[in-house]
């Protein structure tokens, strides 16, 4: 039995299988997820809010879990720009919107923390740590060598939901970044932020040849050729992932300008 | 599926034996993948049957011509299609006039399951020019035999009836100077086909040398 779902090297069965590690990752984050946000709703954090949330828990459950991760891990290099999206641009900010009074609240603001935390909220950090991490994750040989292996999958997994908590952050709690982040920004911040995985969707796209051993020499999926499959797979990244940011910052667009203040809406940063 | 990892003809690869080769070889290029084959293996001469019900005389028909030959069967789930469909991708990359100097020859080793129609409809999926070759258990092992590659094995039939069949997992490819200096076995990229073949291509037949 595999606990995280990585490349196996079988043909491709539609048979279930049961990931052990997928099942407890989803039930820590279901239960982190939870304290939050029954801190949130007595913060009056909408019941949207809380619904938006637990739609992100299980997002990342069908990201990680059957078919999608195993199908990402070791067959369909379009299942894993899925994933990435998944992972690291939908879920991360339904999770945050639920949860953003009380992450705000208990962000650490003192000592080395504070300054740790001050530092990876900042939208030009964060911007940029959420690239590295798209870049790195998407290079041939990190992708050949880490996703055969379980762990290697598992990190993997883990840096997309990370650097997509990272890269919403200041989108969406906001605090303790500096007051100059306002709406006109955060969308251009997310416009910006988001132009790597633009760029690397289109390298998917103009290839000549499949970037990647590991679905290159996966055992075959049925009249798809792996060349076809990345092409798939820069299509999603570029159309699906321009949908959601451009759909998110169209949300913000009219938020702002209508003068509307909803849960979405960046809150006003916590000030000494 | 069970497949050979070491085989007669594998040696390790080594700088001596690349250098023997593109000297050999009029001083084409020679390939960057691969395993070389130290001697040179012979363009072998074997009839089977192709899968138009007609004898193919291997020899006769591919002599001059860069030949990729490969053993294997149509219900391979993995090493096969993946092998195969990755010389094709390659091989549609070219020129029309580099792909008319090249042959893919595929033999069966399971000639219980895979029937000539089988077989061309199979081929099919990858280009309509490859050549599919089928003899009985034991004209396919002395055909392998001779080109020192060890035999094909049945594996044990599952519940079902269905079973696999162990190969080598290996590209041989004769050049036009009717030797194989070469070997590709299963994990050859696309890339590393694309690199390679124009390089093999550029071998001039044996009395240009």
């Amino acid at each position: 039995m595999q606990w995280w779902c990585s490349a196996s090297g079988k043909p491709w069965t539609w048979d279930p299988q049961f990931y052990p590690g997928v099942w407890v990752a989803t039930a820590v984050l279901a239960l982190v997820f939870y304290a939050y946000a029954r801190r949130a709703r007595a913060m009056g954090a909408s019941r949207l809010a809380y619904w938006l949330g637990w739609s992100g828990v299980g997002l990342v459950w069908q990201a990680l879990d059957w078919p999608v991760g195993p199908l990402a891990a070791g067959y369909l290099q379009s299942a894993h720009a899925l994933q990435f999206l998944s992972l690291a641009l939908v879920a991360p900010p339904l999770l945050l919107v639920a949860v953003r009074k009380p992450l705000a609240a208990s962000l650490p603001t003192a000592g080395a923390a504070g300054r740790m935390a001050a530092l990876l909220t900042q939208p030009m950090i964060a911007g940029v740590l959420f690239n590295l991490v798209a870049i790195a994750t998407h290079m041939p040989v990190v992708v050949d060598t880490l996703m055969p292996s379980q762990a290697g999958a598992f990190a993997i997994d883990v840096a997309w939901v990370a650097g997509g908590l990272v890269l919403w952050w200041p989108v969406i709690v906001g605090a303790p970044a500096r007051a100059w982040f306002s709406v006109p920004v955060a969308m251009l911040y997310l416009f910006l932020a988001t132009l790597v995985h633009t760029g690397i969707a289109m390298v998917m796209l103009i290839r000549e040849f499949p970037m990647y051993a590991i679905y290159e020499l996966a055992p075959p999926w049925p009249e798809w050729s792996p060349l076809e499959d990345q092409h798939l797979a820069g299509g999603v990244m570029e159309l699906a992932g321009a949908a959601v940011i451009f759909g998110i910052i169209t949300v913000m667009f009219f938020r702002w300008s209508g003068g509307v203040a909803g849960d979405v809406a960046p809150p006003a940063p916590p000030r000494d | 599926m069970i497949s050979f990892n070491r085989m007669p003809l594998l040696r390790p690869r080594s700088v001596l034996i690349a250098a023997a080769f593109a000297l050999g070889a009029c001083a084409a290029p020679a390939p960057r993948h691969g395993v070389p084959l130290e001697p040179g293996l012979p363009r072998p001469s074997f009839t089977l049957t192709d899968t138009r019900g007609a004898p193919y005389e291997f020899g006769r028909e591919t002599r001059g011509v860069l030949t990729f030959l490969f053993f294997g069967y149509t219900n391979c789930p993995d090493v096969c299609p993946v092998h195969v469909a990755n010389v094709a991708a390659v091989l549609h990359s070219l020129s029309f006039e580099d792909q008319q100097k090249a042959r893919f020859v595929f033999v069966t080793t399971d000639p219980a399951r895979d029937s000539l129609p089988a077989l061309r409809t199979w081929l099919d999926h990858f280009d309509r020019t490859f050549v599919g070759l089928r003899g009985d258990d034991i004209e396919v092992t002395r055909v392998m035999s001779a080109i020192g590659l060890p035999p094909a094995v049945r594996g044990v039939s599952g519940p079902d009836g269905r079973y696999e069949v162990g190969h080598p997992a290996t590209v041989i490819v004769f050049t036009a100077d009717d030797s194989a200096h070469v070997l590709y076995p299963f994990g050859t990229r696309q890339a590393d086909w694309a690199e390679d073949i124009p390089r093999l291509l550029r071998v001039r037949p044996a009395k240009e040398h």
